[in-house]
């Protein structure tokens, strides 16, 4: 945990700096987020010449917007994730529809931890956070999972996700709700205890 | 129109608005709720930061060189020379040496301002450092006249609609705002006896919004430069 803590001051210090143009600071913050951050841009995008210009749209943003990142509000690698998000979603709603042909279970959250073969050492790099949401995860439903991953990584609407999982509408609706405040209560559980 | 009182809904609606499934007209509409609803927003922060370290849940993938290539030219960042060829990089910042020296200097001065008074006013000299232990800041505090002085040492380039403000951060990591550099060079403070208190670890500098945080109790920007009170 102090760990976190650290890497996490390590890493606002280095937005401060960027924020005054300081560019051997931001080369010091990709050096020490593109592994995470392009990971997390494939696994939208699924292709490497798309994440590759996801990631460097994120970051051309970032060394723009450093000065407005707000501490309060988010982690530094949070909020750095949802500008890669933001710009991966951006590529994923150019590309024609049906490209990319996913199985079910590439579309869940934590699967992707799991399927690797260094999956026991991944999750031992996880920050507190990260692990405290993939055992909340773990919690719901294979396809509640799946659904949250499709709309969350996928940019999926709720009808999208209902034809995927060939599930009605009115199902997927009530199940992504319910995911979500399970995954809500089960966090704040873990927070207090 | 925006349901304040319905805490259930707003929730649900917070959470679709961050998973991305709050779409169409239904999507603007709650944004213009947010503009003028700070409660709101804070929950739309919180499902961010619950749904956003979904980030986290994957395999770390070392991207190929050129894309900090790209980055490079799209931001007309000078290429940064390879670390052995020591005397460019000292070349290209000719005030790290310098400002590491003023620290030093603006610690002896104090040093010597103090014994020459010979009584036992609390003088007391911080030099404030940047991530990379670089000092770009040196505070004095002058309990006589009651005043603390900041200066810039470091050529710190701070964007137009930003302001640097300093903090004094208490043994139990408490921050308490000791006031704002107005000019972003240098300040004359009131010295305020808690800022020199003995329960003050840490002094620092934060980048705020024009005027300085909007929340009282703490930065809300990033911390850019950190020391602690040398007495003497």
């Amino acid at each position: 945990m102090s760990r976190d803590l650290e890497d996490s001051g390590q890493l606002q210090g280095l937005l401060g700096a960027v924020a005054l143009g300081d560019s051997a600071a931001f080369r010091k913050l990709y050096d020490a987020t593109s592994a995470k951050l392009f990971g997390f841009a494939l696994r939208i995008l699924r292709k490497n010449e798309l994440a590759e210009e996801a990631l460097q749209d994120a970051f051309v943003s970032i060394w723009h917007a450093a000065s407005s990142y707000q501490l309060h509000l988010s982690a530094p690698l949070t909020w750095m994730a949802a500008i890669v998000r933001n710009k991966a979603l951006d590529i994923h709603r150019r590309q024609p529809k049906g490209e990319v042909e996913l199985a079910l279970q590439d579309y869940d959250p934590v699967e992707s931890l799991q399927d690797t073969a260094a999956g026991p050492q991944a999750l031992a790099e996880l920050s507190r956070d990260a692990l405290a949401l993939a055992g909340c995860m773990e919690r719901l439903a294979g396809r509640q999972r799946q659904a949250i991953g499709m709309a969350y990584l996928h940019d999926m609407s709720h009808t999208e996700v209902a034809a995927q999982l060939s599930l009605p509408l009115g199902t997927v609706k009530t199940w992504i709700r319910r995911g979500l405040d399970r995954l809500r209560d089960c966090l704040s559980n873990r927070e207090a205890a | 129109m925006n349901p304040r009182n319905n805490a259930v809904l707003r929730e649900k609606l917070a959470a679709e608005y961050v998973l991305g499934t709050l779409r169409g007209a239904a999507r603007r509409r709650f944004e213009t709720w947010l503009r003028d609803d700070a409660a709101l927003r804070a929950i739309v922060a919180n499902w961010q930061g619950r749904l956003g370290t979904i980030s986290e849940l994957g395999r770390p993938v070392s991207p190929p060189a050129r894309v900090w290539t790209g980055i490079e030219r799209r931001l007309q960042l000078a290429p940064s020379a390879p670390w052995w060829q020591f005397w460019r990089l000292d070349a290209a910042r000719p005030w790290a040496w310098l400002s590491f020296a003023a620290g030093g200097v603006a610690l002896a001065l104090g040093v010597m301002l103090a014994g020459r008074e010979g009584t036992a006013l609390p003088q007391q000299v911080a030099a404030l450092a940047d991530a990379q232990s670089r000092t770009a800041l040196v505070v004095t505090a002058d309990a006589r006249r009651g005043r603390l002085d900041v200066r810039v040492a470091r050529d710190v380039q701070v964007p137009d609609d930003r302001t640097l403000q300093l903090w004094a951060i208490d043994t139990k990591g408490k921050p308490r705002s000791l006031g704002i550099l107005a000019n972003n060079r240098s300040a004359e403070l009131t010295l305020d006896q808690r800022a020199i208190g003995p329960d003050v670890m840490l002094l620092a500098i934060s980048l705020e919004p024009k005027g300085g945080s909007p929340d009282p109790n703490g930065p809300t920007g990033p911390v850019l430069y950190k020391g602690s009170w040398a007495r003497l």
